[in-house]
């Protein structure tokens, strides 16, 4: 296990007969050692690219990855001392899934009991162990993926590389699966980097959170801080599901006093709520344009008390009950509202209800910039 | 006499017998969700009632008639796919008037309607955009209103938000009910998202080996499934499922082992002791905590795992039994790493018993 570094890293592919394409645009992280770090995006945004230049399938046009102290960028993939889970990397068909599983270990002079007991103890972990006789060619797609994932994390590896390790998986194994997985890589102090599109399975998994867009990282961090303080619009947008609430606002003032006009779609004015007076609100400046931003669990039904609320009222659209959470639908002058809540709740459709906006929960974007200028909890400071 | 009835329909291709004689009845603006895992025929079904294939056995009735005889076009039924089609070159306001136009109404009604029904969806800005200039949000939404706006007696829905991005899939979740009303729409939808099942039915047919396994509301659904395959398919993460064999105790009290714990089941489990079962214990049902508590199974906190709005663990009991336990989104949880010693405990009130044997609810 080791500590990972990329430092500057930039990919441009520059094929004959087609312009250069900028993948990755001067990326740096540091990979803690023992670290899970996940990178996410939409397709295209050069997380693929970036794993691949870490395993060593593509060359690193400018900047340096390291693990440990040593450099690797001019080392092939066979000498990184990586393991992998690739999309696509493919089992071998004639052999059987235990000797696929165990063919690293074997090759490297692990003894042979000492290999068996280990294909036991991840055929057990990934739900593997009835598939062991078996070929390649009659599994599953999902049967498949578990296989090679059990073949990577069996080794011993520097650094485990996983692209879209899960996005195969049964739904019903789905949920054990990541957290058996978690487990194991934090108990063997496992310096694992994965890929996936999905923001559920990187939130559920990683200890941070790389996200990237047009091969630019526009935030790295834990899940929390990608909750809590979305360094922007898209981060805020692709982060979370249901996704946070987005709306356009305009700040206007009214002598000194300041409020912030809420927009539905159409642009005309939905609600308004007045800005606190307090030197943190600064960003907030009079006739700003902003994006305001809500996760939609944040919003209270019914709010109770004072406290730092704002309380908008509006029309019910639907109310759903799914089981563990309820979600509602509710348009407040033509302005859309996603809620969620742990709990059943009772609320016909086109019934009127009062909602509380935590100024806490509130998130401010520059509408132009897409930056974040003000997130709600700073206001709440002493 | 429901509105739309299906008839001990059976279909096979080739030896696979994909339909095997089922039967469902949707009253009129109703609206049922076809749920099933893919390939379970949900598809087929649809297009035996759209009348574009021939069932090998049984019949479909709409609105008290077979329409065994009756072409396609002239059922009334109008079916929407994952692929929502708009012609390229007409603006978003021909788009949805298109067939009213193919059906000749007067002027002022397409007006009329169309802006109705434009309004409804949130897109009435934007009638004059081009497909191209369109959101894809918006796009769904243009696509949506054509295929209601003529008033279809029977809607069909083929899972629609498929392959919508997460706001839009989202958002129109929670306005289709609204649309269905407002057109007294009665609505087959179908889907494999179990959320999107819950949330849309008014009662759910879950379709698997060729027949409906169950047909209820969401509610009887999820709290009183017919069996463990059933109550599998609800809920993520899945239902934990225990096998179980109760006993009666000294005390006359119900009990059984789980996770190397003896613990008491409740009046509820009075006419088991001795029958070999599996217990249902759904993981918002299981509470976790650092503090020993009454009734409680010893376990180790062996992963958290966010997962939206919530926040999943995995605990494992001495004997390595695993439980799945699910709580109001926890970051102090998800802060710490490694195992940690604690408590679950679970909701027995809430907790649902399955034959072993069978697998049927008891």
């Amino acid at each position: 296990m080791a500590s990972l570094t990329l430092d500057h890293v930039t990919k441009i592919f520059d094929q004959k007969g087609r312009p250069p394409t900028l993948a990755v645009k001067d990326f740096s992280i540091r990979v803690e050692d023992g670290e899970i770090i996940g990178l996410v995006g939409s397709s295209g945004c050069g997380k693929t690219s970036t794993l691949r230049m870490i395993a060593g399938f593509e060359s690193i046009t400018e900047g340096t990855i390291r693990i440990g102290e040593r450099t690797i960028n001019k080392l092939k993939a066979s000498e990184r001392n990586v393991a992998m889970a690739f999309e696509g990397y493919a089992l071998y068909p004639p052999l059987r899934v235990s000797d696929n599983i165990a063919f690293s270990l074997l090759r490297n002079k692990v003894p042979k009991a000492r290999a068996d007991a280990k294909v036991k103890m991840v055929a057990e972990l990934l739900e593997i162990t009835d598939l062991l006789g078996l070929y390649p060619p009659t599994l599953s797609g999902g049967q498949q993926q578990r296989v090679s994932l059990a073949r990577a994390l069996i080794r011993s590896a520097d650094v485990f590389l996983l692209d879209e390790p899960m996005s195969q998986l049964e739904p019903h194994l789905r949920a054990k699966l990541r957290a058996r997985i978690k487990d194991y890589l934090i108990q063997n102090k496992m310096t694992s980097v994965f890929v996936t599109h999905d923001q559920t399975e990187a939130m559920a998994l990683a200890d941070r959170i790389a996200v990237m867009d047009e091969g630019v990282l526009q935030q790295f961090g834990s899940p929390v801080d990608l909750k809590e303080r979305p360094s922007n619009l898209f981060v805020a947008g692709f982060i979370g599901e249901p996704p946070m609430n987005l709306l356009k606002a305009q700040v206007t003032a009214e002598g000194r006093a300041r409020r912030l006009v809420v927009q539905n779609e159409q642009g005309s004015q939905a609600f308004s709520f007045g800005v606190p007076d307090r030197a943190e609100a600064a960003p907030l400046k009079s006739g700003r344009r902003l994006y305001v931003g809500i996760r939609p669990h944040k919003i209270v039904v019914a709010p109770s008390g004072n406290g730092a609320v704002e309380r908008v009222t509006g029309t019910v659209v639907s109310s759903q009950w799914l089981g563990d959470q309820s979600y509602l639908g509710v348009e407040i002058g033509d302005a859309f509202l996603i809620l969620v809540a742990d709990r059943s709740i009772r609320a016909a459709h086109d019934s009127q209800i009062t909602l509380g906006l935590p100024y806490g929960a509130l998130h401010f974007f520059d509408s132009d910039s897409g930056e974040a200028v003000l997130h709600g909890s700073d206001l709440l400071g002493a | 006499m429901a509105y739309l009835e299906v008839r001990g329909v059976a279909k096979s291709f080739g030896k696979k017998k994909l339909l095997d004689g089922l039967s469902l009845e949707v009253e009129q603006g109703e609206c049922v969700v076809v749920f099933g895992p893919s390939g379970c025929g949900k598809t087929v079904l649809l297009r035996i009632i759209a009348g574009v294939l021939e069932p090998d056995r049984g019949e479909v009735w709409i609105g008290g008639k077979s329409v065994m005889n009756v072409g396609p076009e002239a059922r009334g039924v109008a079916m929407a796919f994952q692929n929502f089609a708009l012609y390229p070159h007409m603006d978003a306001f021909e788009n949805i008037a298109s067939p009213l136009r193919a059906r000749s109404r007067p002027e002022e009604e397409i007006k009329q309607r169309v802006h109705e029904i434009a309004g409804l969806l949130r897109i009435d800005h934007v009638l004059d955009h081009l497909p191209k200039q369109l959101s894809n949000g918006q796009k769904q939404r243009t696509s949506l209103a054509r295929s209601l706006v003529h008033g279809p007696s029977v809607l069909m829905l083929d899972d629609p938000l498929r392959n919508v991005d997460a706001k839009i899939r989202y958002e129109m979740r929670l306005e289709l009910p609204r649309v269905f009303r407002k057109f007294h729409s009665t609505v087959l939808y179908v889907t494999q998202d179990y959320k999107e099942a819950l949330a849309l039915g008014d009662r759910i047919g879950v379709l698997m080996d060729g027949h409906f396994e169950q047909v209820d509301t969401p509610a009887a659904i999820y709290g009183s499934p017919r069996n463990r395959r059933v109550a599998s398919l609800f809920g993520d993460p899945p239902i934990n499922l225990f096998p179980i064999r109760p006993e009666r105790g000294g005390d006359g009290a119900v009990h059984a082992q789980i996770g190397g714990q003896r613990v008491a089941l409740g009046p509820r489990a009075a006419e088991l002791a001795g029958r070999d079962c599996v217990l249902g214990v759904r993981p918002e049902d299981v509470a976790f905590g650092f503090d020993q508590a009454e009734g409680g199974i010893p376990v180790e906190l062996a992963a958290v795992t966010p997962f939206n709005v919530r926040t999943v663990t995995l605990l494992k009991a001495p004997d390595a039994t695993e439980i799945l336990a699910s709580r109001p989104e926890d970051n102090s949880l998800a802060a710490a790493r490694g195992h940690r010693k604690g408590w679950a405990r679970i909701d027995l009130d809430r907790a649902l018993f399955f034959d072993a044997a069978s697998g049927a609810r008891l």
